[in-house]
């Protein structure tokens, strides 16, 4: 049996009510939160691939370039698998980018790994995990240094943000692993960095109260995958804080595309609005570190 | 404009004459095709299909859910949302069931609003709680009095654990008069719930060793997400006639890596005979779970199954 071939379906999707594939390539899609890379998993990657043909994304912006949420820096990642990772973004940087986790709990190594993956490297932005091993969420201000650098370079920066219900006494936020930021935090921050661009991730995962959160900072965007999809959210969020502040992110591997996707669908929104968040507003503010790296917009 | 302008509230001449024009003695499925405001697709790798399979959704719900004021919470409006994606049966539990302790009032409602309102679309499902004192008697009504096929458990909202002693009475009644039980692993991520609430997700360990015992039961799980599951899949799945859905079913080309075996979140993997179409609507926007079905390259006859299928075969085996 030969091995199905990603463009092919057994059925039109638009028999359905849904895009078809065609459709979804128009609206020129790219993935602000693509784990493909997790654990430097290149073949993970290429495997993935099949799905990102089929849903026709566009570009992917992998958040695991050289470090893993145990280790955001990538201390003990061999230079050997550093390297294959560095080339293959410069060989395929017309659709993938990269953004390095780094580590506020150690600024000064963070902002030397920015100047060797970003400054002189292929990546275009940096990552918040979601938790660090020094417990440092992104509002202390250990961070500054790093913004400060990440904007010098027009570096695209996103952040982990998740509100965990729990705790003793229970409360949002309270089951949050150590140095997991909330939107809370990222607007703190975002109050000290008024002109930096941020990217609140997940919209904290409990995106009623994150959207508030964050609201009243023009210079953060929200990006809201990784959770469940539920019906409403993006149309509360447009009402909020207007389109022009969403980034769409798949979540994928780990996250089906239908899961992503659908939460955009869902909402009652115009084709400007939908071409917006599914790529426009990220490639806005992409647009001039791509530029100076010479990369497709 | 591929996808409509689903903003704009306006309607324009042309538009306006294209709805007009689509007869009323047009079949359901032909209309559906227009109305889908996509644009017909010509070739996009799909071999034209005659008479497209509709789907059978296992898993709506009614009403609003206590803690949102959701969009499709209006039964009208859920319809219109499930015709556009070609669902034409659902089986409707109600979110009123989940926190009231008046369970044969919300059955009685559900069984109401599912006559009048759901255009010959809509299977009720009630619920009952096996923890509370006779549960025998709602579960009496809901086969009897309002003709339910089924009843949809919330053990985590209701208080109980799947070890409990009146869970297995229950499915042994439930079995007896041919009915579906249908238990909702989670409603919501228990991340996102509110702070008044403390509900620990459900452990399915004691379910398998209980349906061993009871194996003309029709049990399925809805959202069933593999982690819920965790380590009970492979029993479930080799020692039970246990269902699932595939609203939770998460990861890139979930549902076929899960009849693979190869979804990561699945310790194990589920026949695609055993799985139904659900798509936890409008809890969750039923693009979800339709688009699933797209986002695998499964075949043909898996989708048949998967769409309607296996819900009929299962549905027909309790009548």
């Amino acid at each position: 049996m030969s091995a199905p071939d990603p463009v092919e379906f057994a059925l039109s999707p638009a028999l359905y009510g849904l895009p078809t594939r065609d459709e979804l390539i128009k609206l020129r899609i790219w993935d602000m939160h693509y784990h493909g890379f997790f654990n430097a998993g290149i073949r993970q990657h290429e495997e993935n691939l099949f799905y990102v043909q089929r849903i026709g994304i566009e570009r992917m912006l992998s958040l695991d370039i050289a470090g893993s949420a145990s280790d955001p820096l990538g201390v003990e990642m061999k230079a050997e698998d550093k390297q294959q990772i560095r080339q293959y973004l410069e060989q395929h940087s017309d659709t993938v980018s990269g953004l390095i986790p780094i580590d506020p709990s150690q600024p000064i190594e963070s902002c030397q790994k920015i100047e060797d993956w970003i400054r002189r490297g292929p990546c275009v932005g940096i990552k918040y995990y979601g938790g660090n091993p020094g417990g440092v969420v992104c509002s202390h201000p250990d961070n500054d240094v790093i913004i400060r650098l990440a904007a010098e370079l027009n570096a695209v920066i996103y952040i982990h943000t998740w509100s965990k219900i729990g705790g003793q006494p229970r409360r949002s936020g309270g089951d949050n692993l150590r140095g997991e930021s909330t939107p809370m935090d990222v607007a703190q921050l975002a109050e000290r960095f008024p002109k930096v661009t941020l990217i609140c991730g997940h919209s904290g995962g409990d995106w009623e109260l994150g959207v508030r959160a964050v609201r009243r900072h023009e210079n953060v965007f929200i990006e809201f995958s990784g959770s469940d999809p539920h019906s409403g959210q993006v149309d509360f969020t447009v009402n909020e804080i207007g389109a022009s502040r969403l980034v769409w992110g798949g979540h994928g591997p780990s996250r089906s595309y239908s899961t992503e996707l659908s939460k955009v669908l869902d909402a009652d929104l115009s084709d400007a609005e939908r071409l917006q968040i599914f790529g426009g507003n990220l490639r806005r503010i992409a647009g001039n570190i791509f530029r100076q790296k010479g990369y497709k917009l | 404009m591929p996808l409509g302008d689903t903003k704009s509230s306006t309607v324009d001449r042309r538009r306006f004459v294209q709805a007009t024009l689509i007869p009323i003695s047009v079949p359901i499925t032909a209309r559906l095709i227009h109305s889908t405001a996509l644009g017909a697709e010509s070739s996009q790798g799909a071999a034209p299909v005659e008479n497209p399979p509709s789907i059978t959704d296992t898993n709506v719900h009614l009403f609003d859910w206590p803690f949102r004021k959701l969009k499709h919470a209006q039964t009208s409006s859920l319809i219109a949302r499930l015709q556009k994606h070609r669902i034409e049966k659902a089986w409707a539990g109600s979110f009123d069931a989940v926190l009231n302790k008046q369970l044969d009032r919300s059955n009685q409602r559900l069984s109401e609003e599912c006559a009048k309102h759901g255009h010959g679309m809509l299977v009720p499902f009630g619920s009952v709680n096996p923890a509370w004192p006779d549960w025998e008697e709602d579960l009496r009504r809901c086969h009897e009095k309002y003709k339910m096929p089924g009843v949809r458990l919330y053990p985590a909202y209701h208080g109980y654990a799947l070890d409990h002693p009146e869970l297995a009475n229950l499915l042994v009644v439930a079995t007896q008069r041919k009915m579906i039980v249908q238990i909702a692993l989670r409603m919501e991520d228990e991340r996102v719930h509110h702070v008044a609430l403390n509900i620990p997700p459900i452990n399915l360990a004691p379910l398998s060793s209980r349906l061993k015992a009871i194996p003309q039961a029709r049990v399925q799980l809805i959202n069933s997400a593999g982690p819920l599951i965790g380590d009970s899949l492979g029993e479930l799945v080799r020692d039970t006639n246990v269902a699932f859905d595939i609203a939770a079913t998460e990861g890139n080309g979930g549902v076929g890596r899960l009849i693979a075996g190869s979804n990561p979140s699945y310790r194990g993997a589920i026949p695609s005979q055993r799985l139904l179409f659900g798509s936890h609507a409008p809890f969750f926007p039923c693009q979800s779970a339709v688009m699933k079905l797209f986002e695998s390259p499964l075949s043909l006859e898996q989708l048949k199954q998967i769409m309607y299928g296996n819900a009929r075969q299962f549905l027909g085996s309790n009548q």
